[in-house]
């Protein structure tokens, strides 16, 4: 553990993972290392998700997850980059430096949680806390060839977490064993008084229950790429000689999912964000002797970056007095139409599998020259279980030409994370992963 | 004349709405203050039981429809009092909806909705150079009242807000200063448009601000202007509104739910609590029930309610509501204060007069033994001061014959006797005590 | 997208847009609109909507702490008398 937390800065000149890197380099009890998104809060380190607005924010408190990480053991030897306040798909809005893949550099590690995913891969024996409210740590579990659990919605307490869209942010897990997963989800998992959203969940088991028959819903596969598509359809071969049931469904609906997704996030982003102001935390060195409206517009113009200018319009207008019902009001309600719709899919199956992203991870060269709905759709095939809550597990599932990783998402019904993980402790044995070269 | 009122009302919590700072005065500025209420990104709200209590209890006591399932909503302004940029407040499903409410028993005002919300900071100017903002008050509940444009005229606003205010300090144990905390926002029409002036402190500063409104408004119809839909404030020291934003700058809210606290299914709790009857619609009902005058129950009401639950009680156990009354408004509202002072049990009250009813003691003996009992003093004492007392107004009566005659034409001279006997006996009595048996002596006498 | 309503959003989010940004926000959101159409013909689900998974009736005990010290929680804010600095209010 030494040598690794020695490594650290020689790791994030290679690959941007860290935001910021302990300054303890004492192991002292520790019994394990693990880092963290820069969307939580901890007492120890800097919480700037990414954006220029909150540099200088040092909580007093460590988010809930983070605490009884530490309190099982861990170390927490950095926050990971990160998309700003999670809005993006590649990494690359963060304000703390770019997360490069570690099977090629000049791609993205994807979004958002791509320096956790980058520090899965490239650490031994690591684990990393990330979050999800549309696909944040299914895609770059996939990009970087990892493990990604998204737990059911309230599993893990929210509280610290920095808000990007409050009824869809979710804590997981990514790392390269999913035995490491499994050991940690229930440390992270369970009831916190400081979060009302923690407190329904039943208590999380993990007897080992598994996965025997899947849903494979038609529609999504047309947008995939041919080198995903391939990868995926033999994936279901495997799937198949593991002797579990693989079904082709239909799931219309799931092409809502985007867009709701979108309109439920930003909306709620766009009120979480107005706290930013230039006032208690983080940027705070206007001039106090403008008149407040326009010293709160200083800030936000001068310190968010494009993209959540971008997402805070978007959810702005979206539940602004004359567009509210169309859009947010609509979009909370096509919201229950698909957690219906998967209730219904998951009273005959015990899983939903599509292809976690549509192509493999792009280069940045690329990523500049893509229109913001581009970039959005990016995100068709993960955004519709984060939008429904629902548990769901990326799995390293083949490879293209230029060895990038590609992988699949498995959705189980609210509570079910246990078939997800065992799933995962079964395909690590039958699978071959590839770890990427890290030379320093 | 269209007037429609928002009052917000503190509840009485000990801690605040979503964290569990104190909501008690603070030794110093943010002192009073965590992440939750001081918006620290990562913090999140966790609802306080008492508040949706005291939600329901005046949503029943404004006659509210209240929902089997509510919860809270986000409105989102900038100012720099308002740490999160978004107040919780409710928006969809409050606490309480459509209700009605009576004035004076009588003229319904009804109540759009009563919903639940956080108090923001205080804001303080410096110079015209930067403010300084305490938020020890960030996050203090709030119930927000709306009602419907039923009052007709500023008068009459203000007399809802004096029984309002006197009816939720009794449903929800407000402190003795709740005017203090009460503020409002007035809607005022008198053409087509309306104004609302926003943040008006005290019953007194509400009629003036609009009545002050009433007449400019008048005053720019007469001259054939327009009045413009707006924002006003108040002063209170030139007793004028002045115009804060046009209709077209008003901020664009955009209202979603608060996900972070989730929903509550409230009809049970709804069901569990039942509230105490207000003052007004105590006395409205002694009145008709008893067969006694709205003033005079307005009065026992208003000097104690539980004067008026004993009045109640002495009423059913005699069968004789006039003559448990008037002891009620006599002797009992006399030392009313002391009784309740040495915590005794009303149900001595109630003997004594069960005693009375029954032809057991005499009206003299009734009066000396509920002073005794009620005050706490030696029945011996008060029988001998009672003679004295009598003694004194009696022998003064004899010297002066020419007042008794006096006293039959015009009942008025009967104050020359209290005049004299207060002179005589030094303050020793209290005025009632003089009142009553002055009265007592010129019984026989007339 | 109209330009008067791009301005109404921007002044409701407190950004000052360049007459370049006005541009491109305008397209962009014109562009992302015009692909969320297809939620007008989307099905609707039956219930509240506040969270995807019920999250009913938390409540705390309304007993006063105070749990990190206020001091603490000001080291990083800037503070005259210990009141937050803020801008001018008129």
């Amino acid at each position: 553990m030494k040598e690794i937390l020695a490594s650290l800065p020689r790791l994030n000149d290679k690959y941007s993972i860290f935001s910021c890197i302990t300054e303890d380099a004492e192991i002292g009890d520790s019994e394990f290392l693990f880092s963290a998104k820069d969307g939580m809060t901890s007492k120890d380190m800097m919480t700037r998700c990414g954006s220029k607005i909150l540099d200088g924010y040092r909580p007093t408190f460590d988010a809930t997850a983070i605490e009884r990480m530490r309190n099982a053991g861990g170390k927490l030897i950095g926050k990971c980059n990160m998309d700003e306040f999670g809005f993006g798909t590649f990494s690359t809005t963060s304000a703390y430096g770019i997360p490069k893949n570690p099977f090629d550099l000049e791609r993205s590690c994807g979004g958002s949680s791509g320096g956790s995913a980058c520090a899965a891969a490239v650490i031994d024996g690591h684990i990393s806390l990330g979050a999800s409210t549309g696909g944040s740590i299914c895609c770059p579990a996939s990009f970087c060839g990892v493990y990604g659990l998204v737990p059911t919605y309230g599993r893990v307490s929210r509280y610290g977490l920095v808000d990007y869209g409050n009824s869809l942010d979710k804590i997981g897990l990514i790392s390269s064993d999913p035995e490491r997963i499994a050991r940690f989800l229930p440390v992270i998992s369970g009831k916190d008084t400081k979060d009302s959203t923690s407190c329904g969940q039943p208590k999380l088991e993990l007897k080992g229950k598994r996965i025997k028959t899947i849903g494979v819903p038609e529609e999504p596969l047309a947008g995939v790429s041919k080198e995903v598509l391939s990868s995926f359809e033999s994936s279901l071969d495997a799937l198949r000689s593991m002797g579990i049931e693989v079904n082709r469904i239909k799931m219309p609906s799931l092409k809502y999912a985007m867009p709701a997704y979108f309109i439920l996030a930003t909306s709620e982003a766009s009120t979480n964000l107005a706290s930013f102001v230039g006032m208690r935390y983080g940027q705070q060195d206007g001039d106090l002797s403008l008149k407040f409206d326009d010293y709160f517009t200083y800030f936000r113009t001068k310190y968010f970056g494009e993209e959540a200018k971008r997402r805070i319009l978007l959810g702005t207008y979206t539940r602004m007095a004359g567009f509210r019902d169309r859009y947010y009001s609509k979009a909370l309600k096509v919201r229950l139409h698909i957690i219906e719709y998967y209730k219904k899919i998951f009273s005959e199956h015990d899983a939903v599998l599509t292809p976690t992203m549509p192509f493999v991870s792009p280069r940045f060269d690329e990523i500049s020259k893509m229109t913001p709905i581009e970039s959005y759709s990016a995100d068709y095939l993960t955004c519709p279980p984060d939008l429904a809550g629902m548990p769901h597990l990326s799995v390293p599932c083949g490879y293209n030409r230029d060895g990038m990783p590609i992988g699949m998402q498995f959705v189980t019904d609210h509570w079910e994370e246990d078939s997800l993980i065992t799933f995962a402790k079964d395909w690590d044995s039958a699978f071959d992963v590839r770890k990427p070269e890290v030379s320093l | 004349m269209k007037i429609g009122l928002e009052i917000h009302v503190q509840l009485p919590t000990a801690s605040k709405m979503f964290c569990s700072c104190p909501t008690t005065d603070a030794e110093a500025p943010n002192t009073h203050v965590c992440p939750v209420c001081l918006g620290m990104p990562g913090a999140k709200p966790v609802l306080n039981r008492k508040v949706m209590e005291y939600g329901i209890m005046l949503a029943k006591m404004l006659n509210c429809k209240i929902p089997e399932t509510t919860w809270f909503s986000r409105k989102t302004y900038f100012y720099p009092d308002m740490s999160k940029g978004v107040q919780i407040t409710q928006y969809d499903n409050p606490v309480g909806g459509k209700g009605v409410y009576y004035l004076h028993g009588k003229k319904p005002i009804g109540i759009t909705k009563i919903q639940l919300e956080e108090d923001p900071g205080k804001t303080k100017r410096v110079g015209d150079q930067s403010s300084l903002v305490d938020y020890n008050r960030a996050g203090t509940p709030l119930s927000e009242i709306v009602t419907d444009p039923d009052f007709s005229s500023p008068a009459e606003a203000r007399e809802f807000l004096k029984q309002l205010i006197a009816d939720i300090r009794h449903t929800i144990d407000l402190p003795g200063d709740g005017e203090r905390s009460i503020r409002c926002d007035c809607n005022i029409s008198i053409g087509k448009e309306r104004v609302e002036v926003k943040n008006v402190t005290g019953l007194r500063n509400v009629e003036r601000a609009l009545t002050f409104e009433a007449i400019r408004q008048t005053k720019v119809l007469k001259a054939g202007g327009k009045v413009e839909r707006e924002t006003r404030r108040f002063d209170e020291e030139r007793g004028v509104t002045i115009s804060v934003r046009k209709k077209e700058f008003e901020a664009d809210y955009g209202y979603i739910n608060e996900p972070d606290l989730g929903v509550f299914h409230i009809g049970e709790l709804v069901r569990s609590i039942t509230i105490k009857e207000s003052p007004v619609n105590m006395a409205l009902r002694l009145s008709r029930e008893y067969g006694i005058s709205e003033k005079t129950a307005d009065q026992m009401v208003l000097t104690s309610m539980n004067l008026a639950a004993t009045f109640e009680t002495i009423a059913k156990t005699t069968g004789s509501p006039q003559t448990a009354v008037s002891w009620a408004t006599g002797t009992m509202a006399a030392n009313w204060k002391a009784f309740e002072a040495s915590g005794k049990d009303p149900k001595g009250i109630v003997d004594i007069m069960e005693k009375f009813a029954a032809g057991k003691i005499t009206d003299v003996e009734t009066d000396m033994e509920l002073k005794a009992y009620m005050t706490g003093a030696d029945i011996g004492a008060i029988k001998a001061q009672s003679a004295d007392l009598n003694q004194i107004i009696c022998s003064y009566l004899d010297e002066h014959p020419e007042i008794v005659d006096e006293i039959r034409k015009n009942e008025k001279a009967i104050n020359r006797v209290i005049g004299h006997v207060m002179k005589e006996t030094g303050g020793r009595y209290s005025s009632s005590d003089i009142v009553s048996a002055t009265k007592g002596a010129l019984a026989s006498k007339l | 997208m109209e330009r008067t309503t791009v301005e109404r959003v921007a002044r409701a989010a407190h950004f000052a847009l360049s007459e370049e940004e006005f541009e491109k926000y305008s397209k962009d959101l014109a562009e992302i609109f015009d692909y969320f159409k297809i939620l007008d013909e989307a099905p609707e689900g039956e219930g509240y909507g506040v969270n995807p998974l019920e999250v009913g009736d938390v409540l705390r005990d309304d007993v006063p702490g105070i749990f990190i010290d206020p001091y603490e929680l000001l080291k990083d804010m800037k503070t005259y008398e210990n009141y937050v600095r803020g801008p001018r209010l008129l």
